[in-house]
């Protein structure tokens, strides 16, 4: 077992051109974590991951793994190991292979890869595939062979690229509960990067919330679901995510959709009012909000309102446990807990 | 008859006067070789004839033998295809793979020397080779073939390196593989059809190549198409022996084409549909 695998990004700055698609990115990793990189499509998370496997370079800052500088160092000479997106599995060659070739490049003898391979292979149950090509797997079974292909030479780092995106929803979830265990039972430090929230929330240890080339927010996801630390943090984590109402607290008093509040302990001024859709209950005195839409998913549903009070028709999503006693047209009076209620600021969109 | 047996049947006979304007000159120099030179001249053609051996004698052991010119040919084209290749591939996949700066208007440059007509560089060709002491030499004619064998190519071989993902050429390197042997072991299996039309789309021209052998060369050095125009003289044109040379020259250029066919036909589609020339 690999007892390394502690990650440290100082600085991290990349820039294509006249654009700067990562501002400065520090981040630490501790050794045996699964870390995820969370953000939407463009926010620099993939860029990381491709900068700490040292298949870009950074403008500026430093690598560190387990207290070396390996920022100039080759991707090769970093003993990290990574699974693409598209997998890049070698099409000529056959599972077996493509599992042993980062063996065969150091030149271990033939009968140790033999072993080293299979064992690879079951740990991800494509022993039986050994002989086939690439072309001839299906979807899973390339994932796997990709897998296989970077625990086989015990890196002290595992990077994985969307490793899911390209496998059906079904498979997908099975294959996030397998991939946790691997890690558990390996060890291996493991750095995955996704644009999938529920992805990160049920697979990751801690991740980092990537947005417009800058980390938001670096936690648990118990933490970042929690306390977001802004309004796109917010909007982006939970399904659905929050709900965010432009209100204002003035004198003490919280200000939403035309109703006064006790407010929470925070200073006067305009804000924006998260609350999750789970911790919205109905009660006379709550804000006025009309049926636009009920989603049904069987043990929930999820109803999409408009609040009645609001310039721009603000949109509010509810969760409700079971079958809701609402209709589409009907006007239901919605208020939350003061604990549940997130306070951010109008301007900054940052947690106050 | 519906309409769509219609159609099959127009555009097979469409494909027929198309191939056949292909195949007949083909067809008239294979039955030409096996006449007798009285036959050749005879009017009325003659389909039926007494089929003979003796030009395939006299221009393989007589004594206007061309096989020290198809020996010549060979040397020639092989040389030449040997050093296009050993070059062009790893400058296709620099091209094709790294931010060079100036990597559009080097590409139209390497197209655009193919755009040159051939016969307006004989004479500088000409007195370059003779300032360097090199006319009518292996080496001198090898390196004319060269200088357009080389971008053509490069220009050929980019598509074809493009086409491989760069991802699967990350992983080589975070395998431990290093940019050569991930070149080797990874990039190169991908683009062996590739290779393979090229090879012998650079062969073909060296071996078919006319113009500047005669020019450039000629005497010491005779490829086979320039010892074929011997044939061809002011007093007569020995037809029979011209049509037997030129199907023993063309003999490597048919097995050739079959060999690789299945191939070429690939790689002269390769980047119309994305991802459709691989495996």
């Amino acid at each position: 077992m690999n007892a390394g695998g502690r990650v440290r990004l100082e600085g991290i700055v990349k820039r294509h051109g006249a654009l700067t698609v990562l501002h400065g990115i520090d981040l630490d990793i501790a050794h045996g974590e699964f870390f995820a990189l969370l953000g939407p499509s463009g926010s620099g998370k993939t860029t990381t991951l491709r900068i700490l496997a040292g298949l870009e370079p950074a403008n500026a800052g430093k690598v560190w793994l387990d207290d070396e500088d390996v920022t100039a160092r080759e991707p090769g000479e970093r003993d990290v190991a990574m699974v693409f997106q598209s997998y890049a599995l070698y099409p000529h060659m056959t599972v077996g292979e493509n599992i042993g070739f980062p063996l065969r490049m150091v030149n271990m003898p033939h009968a140790e890869v033999a072993s080293a391979v299979r064992d690879a292979a079951a740990k991800v149950r494509i022993d039986h595939l050994l002989e086939r090509r690439p072309g001839q797997l299906s979807g899973g079974q390339q994932q796997r062979c990709a897998l296989a292909r970077a625990i086989v030479r015990k890196p002290r780092l595992f990077l994985l690229d969307e490793p899911l995106s390209n496998l059906d929803a079904k498979l997908r979830l099975e294959t996030r509960v397998e991939l946790r265990k691997l890690q558990r039972s390996l060890g291996v430090t493991t750095v995955y990067v996704t644009h999938d929230q529920e992805e990160a929330m049920t697979i990751a240890d801690r991740m980092a919330v990537f947005m417009e080339g800058r980390i938001a927010q670096v936690g648990t996801p118990a933490e970042v679901f929690a306390r977001p630390a802004t309004t796109a943090v917010a909007a982006f984590i939970g399904s659905p995510p929050m709900n965010l109402l432009p209100a204002r607290i003035d004198q003490g008093q919280l200000h939403v959709a035309g109703i006064a509040f006790a407010a929470p302990a925070v200073s006067d001024g305009d804000i924006l009012l998260g609350v999750r859709p789970g911790a919205l209950k109905i009660a006379p005195h709550g804000i006025a909000a009309r049926v636009e839409l009920v989603e049904n998913m069987g043990d929930t549903a999820i109803v999409d309102c408009t609040v009645v009070n609001s310039v721009e028709n603000t949109p509010i999503k509810w969760r409700v446990d079971g079958v809701p006693a609402v209709r589409e047209g009907d006007v239901v009076h919605l208020t939350a807990a003061p604990e549940a209620l997130h306070v951010f600021d109008a301007a900054t969109g940052l947690r106050r | 008859m519906s309409s769509r047996r219609w159609r099959t049947t127009g555009l097979t006979l469409i494909a027929a006067v198309l191939l056949s304007i292909w195949v007949v000159p083909v067809l008239w120099a294979l039955l030409t070789s096996f006449k007798t030179e009285r036959d050749v001249l005879a009017y009325p053609p003659l389909v039926f004839f007494e089929p003979t051996l003796a030009n395939y004698r006299e221009v393989l052991f007589g004594a206007s033998s061309i096989l020290p010119n198809l020996v010549s040919s060979v040397i020639v084209a092989g040389s030449a295809t040997v050093l296009t290749m050993l070059f062009a591939v790893p400058a296709a996949y620099a091209l094709a793979r790294l931010a060079l700066p100036a990597k559009r208007a080097g590409g139209f440059y390497v197209l655009a020397t193919q755009m040159l007509p051939p016969v307006g560089l004989i004479i500088p060709y000409y007195l370059i080779l003779q300032k360097v002491g090199a006319l009518d030499t292996y080496g001198g004619m090898t390196a004319i073939y060269l200088t357009f064998s080389l971008p053509f190519a490069m220009w050929l071989m980019v598509s074809y390196f493009e086409d491989v993902p760069p991802e699967m050429e990350e992983a080589a390197l975070l395998d431990r593989a290093g940019r050569l042997r991930a070149l080797w072991h990874v990039i190169l299996p991908q683009v062996r059809g590739g290779i393979a039309v090229t090879t012998i789309f650079v062969f073909l021209n060296a071996w078919n190549e006319f113009l500047f052998a005669v020019v450039l060369a000629g005497n010491r050095v005779r490829p086979v198409t320039v010892a074929m125009f011997n044939f061809i003289s002011v007093e007569q044109t020995q037809w029979a022996r011209l049509a037997a040379g030129a199907m023993l020259a063309m003999a490597p250029v048919i097995v050739l084409g079959l060999l690789a066919q299945r191939h070429i036909v690939k790689g002269l589609t390769v980047g119309a549909v994305k991802g459709g020339g691989r495996r």
